[in-house]
């Protein structure tokens, strides 16, 4: 079952950081719900196709084209950050 | 007493009422009771102007909407109960809204949620709790509970939400409003912030199923910005209608007076127009499991999005040395506790090693559970259920424990994992508290279920 290291590993995997509180918390949390999960294996299932989506649905495609917003929406999502000539400025990620 | 959307639209047209005197009095209710309730994150005050400008004819005129605050309204804030979208701006209406506005629906405000729709009680909100209008010491589910406690407490007579896991439905129970999860696939989730993307549906709260009709059947339809859309639905009405009792959901762990209840519920339909027959869905105590599984998988990627660079600016990184610390930060501040662990879940059962016994085998479990559904709908035309297992909890009782939080779930999840349209509809009270029936049927088969529901209604409510 899952411990404190492993939370913290899965964690950093998802790029979150837990507090002290929050280790301290979820582990004991996570492992309730997987006790609870663990029941599923009470059945066979080695002969069942798994069911990823509805056998009714087909794909919906469209043409790859851009869309554009207009120049009040702009404006406003320009509030959400730091603009900088008509640009979102964001962190620099390489 | 309520009032709803078809009575309003008939006392606008023949002119006993104007769009001025519906929106203020809505208007005026927000004002009086969101203090307390808190069921709104932003009320709009351009309803009345919205309103008179739509032709008298459309169906949906005179609807005044709380929206979920998970689906994008253009040039509004959209915070999906979260610090991490707290100034989020968005750049483009939704399908559902888009289609509201051609048919002549207005908006009045954006209703409080679980933080990114998870949650049953709508406590996980960074916005605060909303209270249960009929008792505000109690939770009125969720995650959808802002606009369910908006329809309650009449400070609209419309509300949309979204339902992953039974979203609409609980809290629609809790509040004792009618609440409808479509098929899957029906109604558009263009614009609506994803959580677990093979179950999110979109539906209507509202204060009759009359009312949830006129809605779903202006919302829905094939959308080419949403891959799993289709037009498969039926309008063929049948007259005589079997409806199947399922006895896996009357099992131990449900509270007496809900059993009680739906018993009664069930006893006032028998000898109408309805054969009513005893039914099995064998693999039912297996679908939260299953759920929990799938859905923190589909959570964990759906959730990679919000890295506080794309969304979430607010947090600069002052001190953050590297992109990764930027990350770490922006998500361990901007997340509130659930969402982190059923994002943590998630990560664990897509892991190396762990896919297979995890999330292929909750796939295969999924597929048995919507066998016995294939099975039953072979015999009867709708499911009656219970919508939930116990009545309206108090605030901060569950709040501590996810796992008897998630239990709240457990008669909904069933219908998205199988995709089928379900609807809670209030059958009676206890306490004081409302208690809701769900009536599930076949993907597609919503002409059955809603012609069904009505039939209910009118025998439960005296309508």
């Amino acid at each position: 079952m899952i411990e404190k290291k492993e939370v913290e590993k899965l964690a950093h995997l998802a790029r979150i950081r837990l507090s002290k509180k929050e280790l301290s918390e979820v582990p004991s949390q996570l492992k309730s719900i997987l006790e609870y999960i663990q029941k599923l294996s009470d059945i066979g299932t080695d002969s069942v196709e798994p069911l990823f989506h509805f056998p009714e649905l087909k794909n919906v495609v469209r043409e790859d084209e851009s869309r554009t917003v207009d120049r009040e929406t702009q404006k406003k999502m320009m509030e959400m950050g730091k603009d900088k000539n008509d640009y979102l400025k964001v962190e620099s990620i390489l | 007493m309520k009032t709803t959307i078809k009575e309003t639209q008939e006392k606008l047209r023949s002119g006993k009422t104007s769009p001025k005197k519906v929106v203020s009095s809505f208007l005026s209710r927000i004002k009086e009771r969101n203090k307390e309730i808190n069921a709104l994150l932003s009320v709009f005050e351009n309803a009345q102007e919205e309103m008179e400008k739509k032709d008298k004819n459309l169906p949906l005129y005179g609807a005044v909407f709380v929206i979920k605050d998970n689906i994008l309204i253009k040039g509004e804030r959209c915070t999906a109960g979260s610090k991490i979208l707290e100034h989020y701006i968005a750049p483009f209406d939704a399908t559902v809204i888009e289609k509201i506005k051609e048919k002549g629906g207005v908006f009045i405000g954006k209703g409080n949620l679980d933080e990114f729709a998870m949650g049953s009680s709508t406590e996980n909100s960074s916005f605060g709790p909303t209270k249960n209008p009929l008792n505000t010491q109690r939770v009125p589910g969720g995650s959808s509970g802002g606009p369910a406690a908006a329809v309650a407490d009449k400070m609209c007579n419309a509300g949309i939400g979204s339902d992953t896991g039974g979203s609409i439905r609980q809290p629609a129970a809790f509040c004792g409003v009618v609440g409808f999860k479509p098929t899957y696939g029906t109604v558009s989730r263009s614009g609506v912030m994803s959580m677990a993307s093979s179950f999110d549906q979109v539906g209507p709260f509202a204060n009759s199923v009359e009312d949830a009709k006129i809605i779903f059947e202006a919302i829905q339809g094939k959308d080419y910005r949403d891959s799993v859309t289709s037009d498969l639905l039926r309008k063929k009405v049948k007259n005589k209608i079997k409806i199947g009792i399922p006895k896996e959901y009357f099992v131990k762990g449900i509270e007496e007076d809900i059993k009680k209840n739906i018993e009664k519920a069930i006893a006032k339909i028998k000898g109408s127009d309805f054969e009513i027959e005893e039914i099995s869905l064998p693999h039912t105590e297996y679908a939260l499991p299953a759920y929990e599984i799938i859905m923190a998988s589909e959570v964990s990627a759906n959730m990679a999005r919000y890295d506080g660079i794309r969304y979430g600016l607010e947090f600069e990184r002052p001190k953050a040395k590297t992109i990764e610390e930027a990350y770490l930060k922006n998500r361990g501040e901007g997340f509130g506790k659930e969402v982190k662990r059923r994002i943590i879940l998630g990560t664990y059962s897509l892991s190396a090693g762990y896919y297979d016994a995890y999330y292929i085998k909750a796939q295969k479990i999924r597929s048995l559970i919507a066998e016995d559904f294939d099975k039953a709908f072979r015999k009867v035309d709708v499911i009656l259920t219970p919508v939930t297992p116990t009545l309206p909890f108090k605030i901060g009782e569950k709040i501590e424990d996810p796992l008897s939080m998630h239990l709240s779930d457990i008669f909904t999840v069933t219908a998205n994992l199988a995709g089928l349209p379900a609807i809670s509809l209030p059958c009676g009270e206890s306490k004081g508290l409302p208690v809701g029936a769900q009536i599930l049927a076949k993907r597609f088969h919503e002409d059955i279920l809603f012609f069904a529901t009505e039939k209910f209604e009118k025998i439960w409510l005296n309508k």
